[in-house]
């Protein structure tokens, strides 16, 4: 009686597991099978990785890598590997992707790259800043979900912080990129998989990236301004800044930084802090003039340079007009 | 008859495992479908906001709610998936009840082809508010008239808006073969913070700055802005095994409506008291026309991609080659005058790039990475007599350069997952100097205001690291830096009377050593060419304390030291920043979040015999964060952020500055006052679940900023300009933000 009791729940088992177990993972371009939830042959792992006990898991099919009707869509154990221990309860897969994962980085990217290599925007991802620094995929990239924070505007600079943390702080300066409006975000000008600029620009370097929302300061020029020419943080902090237009000093400082100034007397000043007031006989290159308003600029203005070819005194060429 | 207990349980086994085979498959699907379907949802909320508009500039500057007192909004999330066909049609909305509205959608058969288009509108608000007489703004002819007084002309909001239209589509030829192009046109248009000023020069005019005669005038001139812009790209891209390479042309072109701006000045205008004067001496200098920017163009012709030689080797490439050109007619702008020497500019940049790098792994544990990278720019624009001062001309330059980019490191897998990585990094610049037909007349005029040029600079940095990726509790990096850039000697354009007596001649070339020997030497030299030599040291820490709280500590510190020949200019800068994250899982509904920063940075930077400053910058930021669900349909959060950022302004005086008014000043005052920002901000939210597919959710968003700034005023003592235009902004900024939304979610 106890023997065939053992057997009729041996029954009940196999029809149970009927209900989940499918046939082994089907090679790609096959649909899924009656026993697959989500993906081709995740047969195998959605009958412990259930809705009930492990939702977050299945929501991958909202994802790309959902679409089983593109014959090159994955399922658990590409990524994963076969994981014929852990399938019997022993560890973990063979590949995990978690922050405490043993995983060797390069395996865990490979999983990735066996699949997105062949992307022009990763093409320069070996060799890379992020690859050499033994980052992973995942270490920005969330898989299993439907959003992937880094791939929403709204929600990557918060992931770019978890290292870059000078930027954090500077992106909530008063001059600044649209960034924590949403309008923007650090993939507008960064490739984080690599590129031939530098600090991993999108083109290939700081001023080409520039030049997509600001191509008016391209030129060339009548009259030039050099370091405008070679590279636009010569000046200006992109992340943001407390000076206006996100100039990293104030003028005069900035000018005076490669700029012999005009008087050399004349110490930066504020209207009401003068040792000696401005009079009627005081020029216009005095020391409020040079420090207030825009400073330098408040003359030169054009100091990205001007097209103007006028050869009549008073010349463009000192950015003038 | 009495069952038995055995019976019994063996009968409800059979039961349970009938039940389960019938309908466990069931109750599954219905779960599953909710997990992996796409899902579909729109929001429409409303935002109410406390204040005006000059108490949210600096809240309101890009996201659209800076003007009224409340809001409608619209987001739209459609996802649809044909599981048949693996057809995906999507259409994204954000904000579209504000002006600052994106739209986009995509139609892609994944794997085999996609289209989409978005389009976007971004508005840029002038945080400050501009008081002036100035009449036609955004527009190219503006009239200007004195007002009375300050404060009693119009109160003007500067603003620029983009509109973007983009389209894109790619298709796979065949399995290796895929094509992609993309199409972006954005309009901008409105009105950009500008300026205009002169002080006339001896030979331009002759009177002398007094109570009667006003020599000089700043002039608030906005700049009209009303251009396009084009970026076209496709590209073909080839992969099979070992080889992936991409070919392609990325064209950008910018067009301006706008040749040039011209403002109509009468007198009288302030002078230097702030006084009327009716004879200005400059005015025909002010009228005459200021240059916009040029149409101009680039076409960019690449091919790059990898190979990969064996999985532990492999490389990667980019070879390009790129002409930008500007020749738009003087005429056309309305800038010529009979003086020009040509018809157009005739600009012409041609860029080559080419870059190869390698990756392998020739021991297990052991990985080296090399990259060279090639840039030349050749400016081939014609050279023309553009420039004179009094009676005095020379022509144009050209701004040919090379720059050569080169790297090497070895990496090392010592035990326990440590990687040490040892690098070297090599630039070299070399820069066209000022060509022989320039000529410099005998007044003796530097260049710009510079001392010297330098034709080449180079810079060696080597890198050390050692970092731990892999580890249940705590990874890591500690790395060093040093780098040294020099160069050629310096190309000499000095040629006053002091430079003459010292034997320095314009043109030649000398070392850094003799110009600094030359005492009266003391110009500002460019420090983008100047040697120098920079350190800096990063420690970062991420350690899983327990399996519910976590913590990263970032700290670096760097410096950079300036060596120009002389004293003035940029000399020092540096830097530190020390950074604490913590997140603490309080259960599995629950999360906290804070993070505390503080950055300094010092720049050391002095005119040339006049003042040194020391330029400090302090940073703090702090935020808290909570997440959670207080039932099942009700989940909250908030956020604290505070921001805090104060610029320092420290002056002494150049060591034989000998000059009263210099002495007295820096005696006096020091420096300048402080300029700080202060941000906080609160968010707070509650989302409820009216139903499976419906939750409505309220914000409470409290912001404050305060800007204390002396750029356009001080101590109620306000910068004006020549015609008494003045330009001002609220301090201390607050706003209140209370919002609805509903979201409908459906499949």
């Amino acid at each position: 009686m106890i023997e065939f009791r053992r057997y009729l729940l041996g029954l009940a088992a196999a029809v149970a597991a009927a209900g989940f177990l499918g046939a082994s993972a089907p090679a790609a371009g096959q649909t899924k099978s009656a026993d697959d939830l989500v993906l081709r042959g995740d047969a195998v792992c959605t009958k412990c990785h259930t809705a009930e006990l492990t939702p977050h898991v299945l929501e991958i099919a909202k994802t790309t890598m959902g679409t089983v009707a593109d014959p090159r869509t994955p399922t658990c154990t590409s990524c994963h590997g076969e994981s014929l221990k852990h399938r019997n309860g022993d560890g973990k897969p063979d590949v995990t992707f978690d922050k405490k994962s043993t995983t060797p980085i390069e395996a865990r990217n490979e999983a990735c790259l066996s699949c997105h290599r062949n992307d022009p925007s990763r093409s320069h991802w070996d060799g890379s800043t992020h690859q050499s620094r033994g980052l992973a995929c995942t270490s920005c990239h969330e898989v299993h979900t439907a959003h992937d924070k880094v791939r929403d505007k709204r929600t990557q600079p918060e992931v770019c912080f978890t290292c870059h943390k000078e930027q954090r702080g500077q992106i909530d300066r008063p001059s600044h990129h649209p960034i924590p409006e949403g309008k923007m975000a650090c993939s507008d000008c960064h490739n984080p998989h690599g590129s031939t600029g530098r600090a991993l620009m999108k083109r290939d370097s700081v001023n080409q990236v520039c030049y997509t929302c600001h191509m008016e300061k391209r030129g060339p020029f009548v009259h030039s301004h050099e370091p405008v020419d070679e590279d636009c943080t010569n000046c200006h902090n992109p992340h943001g800044t407390v000076t206006e237009n996100m100039l990293k000093m104030r003028p005069p400082f900035l000018c005076h930084s490669c700029h012999t100034p005009h008087s050399s007397n004349n110490i930066p000043a504020l209207l009401g802090l003068q040792d000696s007031p401005n009079s009627a006989t005081t020029t216009g290159k005095n020391a409020i003039n040079y420090n207030m308003a825009r400073g330098c600029l408040n003359c030169h203005t054009q100091v990205h340079g001007s097209n103007n070819p006028s050869v009549v005194d008073p010349t463009p060429q000192f950015m003038l007009r | 008859m009495k069952a038995s207990k055995k019976s019994i349980g063996l009968g409800r086994t059979l039961i349970a495992a009938a039940v389960l085979a019938a309908f466990g498959t069931a109750y599954a699907q219905d779960d599953v479908a909710a997990l992996t379907q796409p899902q579909s949802s729109f929001g429409a909320g409303v935002a109410v906001l406390s204040g005006h508009q000059g108490d949210r500039s600096i809240f309101g500057q890009f996201n659209g709610m800076r003007e009224h007192g409340g809001y409608l909004d619209l987001d739209i999330d459609l996802v649809k998936r044909d599981d048949s066909t693996g057809t995906w049609t999507i259409l994204k909305g954000r904000d579209l009840g504000l002006d600052s509205r994106e739209l986009s959608f995509t139609v892609n058969k994944q794997g085999d082809w996609k289209f989409g288009g978005d389009y976007s509108e971004l508005v840029h608000r002038e945080i400050r508010t501009v008081n002036t007489g100035v009449t036609g703004i955004g527009s190219t002819v503006l009239t200007d008239t004195r007002l009375a007084t300050p404060g009693s002309g119009t109160d003007e909001h500067l603003q620029l808006k983009r509109t973007r239209l983009g389209l894109s589509g790619d298709k796979w030829i065949n399995p290796g073969l895929q094509f992609q192009v993309s199409f972006k046109n954005e309009d901008k248009e409105g009105a950009r913070f500008w300026a205009r000023g002169y002080e006339c020069a001896s030979y331009v005019c002759s009177n002398t700055q007094s109570a009667a005669n006003q020599r000089w005038a700043l002039l608030f001139l906005p700049e009209p802005v009303d251009s396009n812009t084009k970026q076209v790209e496709a590209r073909l891209n080839y992969h099979t095994d070992k080889l992936f390479v991409s070919g392609g042309y990325y064209g950008s072109f910018y067009t301006n409506s706008n040749g040039n701006v011209r403002m109509n000045v009468s007198a009288p205008l302030n002078g230097s008291t702030g006084l009327p004067v009716a004879s200005v001496s400059p005015l025909a200098v002010l009228n005459l026309p200021m240059a916009l920017p040029p149409n101009n163009e680039a076409h960019q012709f690449y091919v790059d991609g990898n190979y990969r030689f064996t999985s532990k080797t492999r490389a990667n490439f980019k070879l390009a080659y790129t002409r930008a050109t500007q020749n738009e007619s003087f005429a056309a702008m309305g800038l010529a005058d009979g003086s020009q020497p040509r018809a157009d500019f005739g600009g012409q940049l041609d860029s080559t790039l080419a870059q190869v790098g390698l990756i392998t792994h020739p021991m297990a544990r052991l990985t080296v990475n090399a990259n060279l990278r090639y840039e030349k720019k050749d400016d081939k624009t014609p050279i023309a007599v553009y420039n004179v001062e009094n009676g005095t001309f020379w022509s144009n330059g050209h701004q040919t350069n090379e720059k050569t980019n080169g790297k090497v490191e070895a990496t090392y897998l010592f035990p326990a997952n440590f990687r040490g990585t040892f690098g070297i990094d090599y630039e070299k610049a070399k820069r066209e100097l000022p060509l022989a037909e320039s000529v410099v007349g005998p007044s003796g005029v530097a260049l710009a205001g510079f001392n010297a040029l330098r034709g080449e600079t180079q810079e060696v940095g080597y890198r050390a690291e050692l970092r731990r990726s892999i580890s249940e509790t705590l990874i890591g990096a500690i790395a060093f830096s040093h780098s040294k850039r020099d160069g050629s000697d310096w190309y000499n354009l000095c040629t006053n009377g002091a430079c003459t007596a010292a034997g320095l001649v314009y043109g030649g070339l000398y070392s850094g050593d003799t110009l600094s020997a030359a005492t009266v030497n003391t110009g500002a030299y460019p420090f983008t060419l100047s040697d120098r030599t920079r350190d800096k040291v990063r420690l970062t820490a991420d350690w899983s304390v327990s399996d519910r709280l976590s913590l990263m500590f970032v700290a670096e510190s760097g410096d950079d030291k300036y060596e120009p020949p002389s004293s003035a200019g940029l000399q020092k800068s540096k830097l530190s920043l020390f950074s604490v994250d913590a997140s603490y899982a309080v259960s599995d509904m629950w999360k906290l979040s804070a993070y505390a920063s503080q950055g300094d940075q010092t720049i050391n930077t002095g005119q040339n015999t006049g003042y040194r400053a020391e330029l400090k910058d302090n940073n703090t930021a702090l935020g808290v964060g909570i997440t959670g669900k207080l039932s099942g349909r009700l989940e909250v959060g908030g956020k604290l952020s505070y921001v805090n950022d104060v610029n320092k302004y420290a002056f002494s005086l150049y060591p034989l500055n000998t000059n009263a008014g210099a002495i007295a000043q820096v005696n006096t005052y020091g420096g300048l006052p402080d300029v700080t920002y202060r941000e906080t901000k609160l968010s707070l939210y509650g989302k409820y679940a009216l139903q499976k597919n419906a939750d409505v959710r309220v914000d409470l968003i409290r912001y404050q900023a305060k800007l204390d700034e002396w750029t356009w005023g001080y101590n109620g003592v306000p910068f004006t300009y020549q015609d008494n235009t003045t330009v001002s902004l609220n301090p201390n900024q607050s706003v209140t933000i209370i919002g609805a939304t509903y979201i409908y979610k459906f499949k």
